[in-house]
């Protein structure tokens, strides 16, 4: 089939898992016109369910005719911190023992299971130890039952990897298990990260497998025949073929894909986008049109990895974050997340019921506490899924109707929520929480219209006359705090610095004082104020009712893109696909050190010799090149453009990096 | 990776394991539909994967009879055993005289782990052997050879679960592998040549009896 222009040729389907809703967006590639949108819960315990009714329940009218489904998840980043990633084994070749003890380098491996070998490389990719295979094989006969995956990282394999590929040949000649290769994720020469990085790859291979084969499946039942593609953790795309080998690289791909739809839809290159979810804000930089990319690589739950990821903050506050107030009485939004009190009672009647009997009750009875009901979400698919009694007792107590937490408290005697022992069942999302948020403060305005107000209106007034206050002023202390948390995070986020806004006010502190006079104008003689040279695009649903004061309060103009609610979905499908290629060219230095005998051109599978470093790096420029092209037309890249830098590394080491990018290749379908 | 694909191999790699270890038997015919409600996959993998196995030699295809799995017969047997004694020896002539030391490490490995198992794990120990061929396939360096051989190893492995329950002869390969690996370590061509090819008869050997035993 030839391209096509016509409209009907090039529609797109992509998908973003948040922390809270799973968002679909069907488009017009070309036009940028938004044909249909569905969203459902996202479903931690298992993110692929909340896909496949996304991909179930948007409005299509022909699947046959869509040409790319892309997706954007936080599958990587959750499987990581939530410990649910598979067991590996690290095997570093020629790392130095004393010297990651030393700087307690230990625990940014990823992986409990590390093992020391001789081997490794010196900074002229000459061999500095013998590779000690022995050692190596005998450890894989020793552990290969007790994980899922093996992951090598060898002393200076970007410069020379021939230790890791001799490992991995051996390993494979004895073991089953899927082997990582540090030199294949990372050509930088962090041994920490790389190592850490394989580590994590390992531990994601077969868990992104598995979620791309849930996607296929819900994309088969739907009749769509179309290349499915992954974010990437800087916005661009891989096909899924690549994602299941490189899954490492969807970190943080869910923030990248929304900085890139508000780009997209607004059409502006130099902005700050700010994405507003139901658990999180995340803030991202756009340049030139391109999601400014941390040089560092990503960090995940901690560890440090070599992975290149779009430069991003994220704060736990969003539309669902839990108004409540702490041990000292202050008001406190988030950073839980819960379900909206207006949402809870249009399900179950009686949760209104109970708000306005709690509303006759005195005020000392009528805590914020009261607000809190949990509940059941789903009933536990097998009864052995209930551990203790306490778990049988609590979801036999809550299959019926939402109950407040107080009264849970009193059924089991206890003081403390810390003391039921249910964390097992809120993380299997078998039992939710609900309670006041920004988003029932919304319903009582009437600014937001789709669940009860009236119970909304209820919480509310239960919540101010607690603290002695009118339903107005909790409204706007709520309103003032979220725009000075989200100003704040943003000050952070440009400048770097930290400033920290929950310490008791000391006197004379400059950095508070400006803060809120810039915020509040409470000087009577002088006036500060911060200036966001470039504008805001809000994105997400309650960016509309949040930003616009956020975007006053810094001197610069709040755009909302049409379609901004479903923005991070459009960001699946609006980012490049792009492929890129290093080569490293070193000198090849004689054995004592003194004299440079050549230069090396080091590819990932193996290395040429060249005289003059000119003829090396002019090999590597050709040769990066064609990788590149080759491999961004293999992933779906309508016509990539390429492009190569050369960077010094210092010591007459140079990074030659081909960058293939092109818009996904839609209507060509093969 | 198409979904057709990734449940096409799916499908492959179980059918492939139930003709394999007998859960399938040679001979019998294959109901593609019941195939696909055990093995929780949709007809057209299966059907994808049976084309392939078909390729394989695994299952044959007939006009008249529809899909059966390949039996096993003498005949069938004499030719696969004419092919492997001849290539096997060979290939451990050229693994003798090309084997680095990484591969002899490989094959120590291997080999120490198959004396460590207890001769009742048959599962392990046949896989141990299957690494093991592997491995000198590739010490050999011949990648004309490895594809034959692959092909033929994928063939005899069935036989290996026919000649199972009568033999122990599995236990009796520790003892070859281990003369094996000294001559690959002597690089002693001659002698590797002759232990392969006293391993591989005798494998053929043993299997011929217990089939015509079996009639």
């Amino acid at each position: 089939m030839d391209m096509n222009t016509d409209s009907a040729y090039d529609l797109v389907l992509g998908i973003n898992t948040g922390g809270t809703y799973t968002d679909g967006m069907l488009m017009e590639y070309h036009t940028r016109k938004v044909l249909s949108a569905h969203k459902s819960i996202t479903t931690k315990r298992d993110l692929s369910i909340g896909i496949e009714s996304v991909i179930e329940g948007i409005h299509i009218e022909d699947p046959s005719m869509i040409q790319m489904v892309s997706i954007s998840t936080t599958l990587a980043t959750n499987a990581i911190a939530e410990k649910k990633s598979k067991r590996v084994a690290l095997f570093l070749i020629g790392y130095d023992p004393d010297l990651i003890a030393s700087y307690n380098m230990k625990r940014r491996f990823a992986t409990r299971h590390f093992y020391y070998f001789s081997g490794g490389h010196d900074l002229y990719g000459r061999e500095k130890q013998g590779l000690d295979l022995q050692a190596i094989l005998s450890k894989v006969g020793d552990i290969k039952h007790d994980v899922d995956a093996i992951a090598v990282s060898s002393y200076f394999s970007p410069l020379n990897p021939e230790h890791e590929i001799r490992a991995f040949k051996a390993i494979s000649g004895i073991c089953d298990l899927p082997v990582v290769l540090g030199h294949h994720l990372s050509t930088k020469l962090g041994s920490v990260e790389r190592a850490t990085t394989a580590a994590l790859n390992a531990s994601l291979l077969a868990v992104l497998k598995e979620f791309v084969i849930a996607v296929r499946r819900a994309m088969q039942r739907r009749r769509i025949d179309a290349p499915l593609m992954v974010v990437r953790g800087d916005g661009t795309l891989m096909s899924d073929e690549f994602a299941t080998q490189t899954p490492v690289e969807t970190i943080h791909s869910g923030p990248a894909a929304s900085a890139i739809g508000g780009r997209f839809l607004s059409r502006i290159d130099d902005a700050l986008v700010v994405d507003i979810g139901g658990t999180t804000t995340d803030f991202a930089l756009i340049q030139e049109g391109r999601v400014t990319v941390s040089e560092e690589g990503a960090t995940v739950d901690g560890y440090k990895t070599a992975v290149k990821a779009a430069d991003l903050l994220s704060i736990a506050l969003g539309g669902d974050s839990h108004i409540a107030i702490d041990n000292d009485g202050r008001l406190e939004i988030g950073p839980e997340r819960v379900v909206p009190l207006a949402c809870l009672a249009s399900q179950y009647p009686l949760v209104k019921d109970l708000l306005k009997r709690l509303s006759r009750c005195s005020r000392s009875k009528a805590t914020p506490e009261s607000l809190e009901y949990w509940f059941l979400l789903r009933e536990p698919k097998a009864a052995n899924q209930l551990k203790t009694d306490r778990e049988k007792i609590l979801v036999d107590l809550l299959s019926k109707n939402p109950m407040p937490l107080p009264e849970i408290l009193k059924k089991f005697n206890l003081l403390n929520v810390r003391q039921i022992g249910a964390e097992e069942l809120l993380q299997q999302e078998i039992i939710g929480k609900g309670g006041l948020t920004p988003t029932d403060l919304l319903h009582t305005e009437g600014r937001y219209t789709s669940w009860d107000r009236e119970s909304a209106e209820l919480a509310l007034n239960i919540f101010s006359r607690y603290q002695f206050k009118t339903p107005g002023e909790v409204r706007q202390r709520v309103w003032n705090k979220i725009t000075e948390t989200i100003v704040h995070a943003i000050i952070t986020f440009l400048s770097g610095q930290t400033l920290n806004l929950s310490a008791t006010s000391k006197e004379g502190d400059m950095a508070r004082w400006f803060f809120y006079n810039s915020l509040y104008a409470a000087h009577p003689h002088l006036e500060t104020r911060f200036q966001l040279q470039h504008p805001i695009i809000g994105i997400g649903a309650p960016a509309d009712f949040f930003l616009q004061d956020v975007a006053d309060k810094l001197h610069t103009n709040l755009i909302l893109p049409e379609n901004y609610e479903v923005a991070n979905a459009v960001g699946a499908v609006a980012g490049s696909v792009m492929v890129t290629e290093e080569i490293l060219v070193y000198p090849h230095i004689s054995a004592d050190g003194f004299e440079v005998l050549g230069y090396y051109m080091q590819t990932g599978e193996g290395r040429e010799n060249f005289e003059a470093a000119g003829d090396a790096l002019n090999r590597a420029k050709t040769l990066s090149h064609e990788l590149a092209l080759g491999a961004a037309l293999r992933s779906g890249a309508d016509n990539p453009e390429v492009t190569v830098e050369v960077q010094d590394d210092g010591l007459d080491t140079y990074r030659v990096q081909a960058r293939a990018i092109g818009n996904p290749r839609l209507g060509g379908r093969q | 990776m198409k979904w057709i694909e990734v449940d096409t191999q799916r499908a492959y790699d179980r059918i492939r394991g139930k003709i394999i270890t007998l859960a399938l038997m040679p001979g019998s015919l294959i109901n593609e539909q019941r195939l696909s409600e055990e093995l929780e996959l949709s007809t057209t993998p299966v059907r994808e994967a049976l084309k392939l196995l078909i390729h394989d030699d695994l299952v044959v295809i007939t006009q008249r009879h529809g899909l059966y799995v390949a039996g096993i017969n003498i005949p069938d047997l004499e030719q696969l055993s004419e092919m492997r004694i001849s290539l096997e020896s060979l290939c451990a002539r050229l693994a003798a005289l090309r084997a680095d030391s990484d591969d002899l490490n490989v094959f120590e490995a291997l080999q120490l782990e198959q004396a460590q198992t207890p001769s009742e794990n048959s599962h392990r120990l046949l896989d141990l052997d299957h690494k093991f061929h592997k491995a000198l396939v590739r010490a050999a360096g011949n990648k004309y050879l490895a594809r034959s051989l692959n092909h033929l190893f994928d063939l005899s492995q069935r036989l290996w679960y026919v000649a199972m329950p009568h033999l122990n002869f599995l236990f009796d390969s520790v003892a070859e592998h281990l003369d094996l690996v000294d001559a690959l370590k002597k690089k002693d061509a001659d002698r590797a040549e002759q232990i392969m090819r006293d391993h591989v008869k005798g494998f053929y050997d043993r299997v011929r009896v217990v089939l015509e035993e079996k009639g």
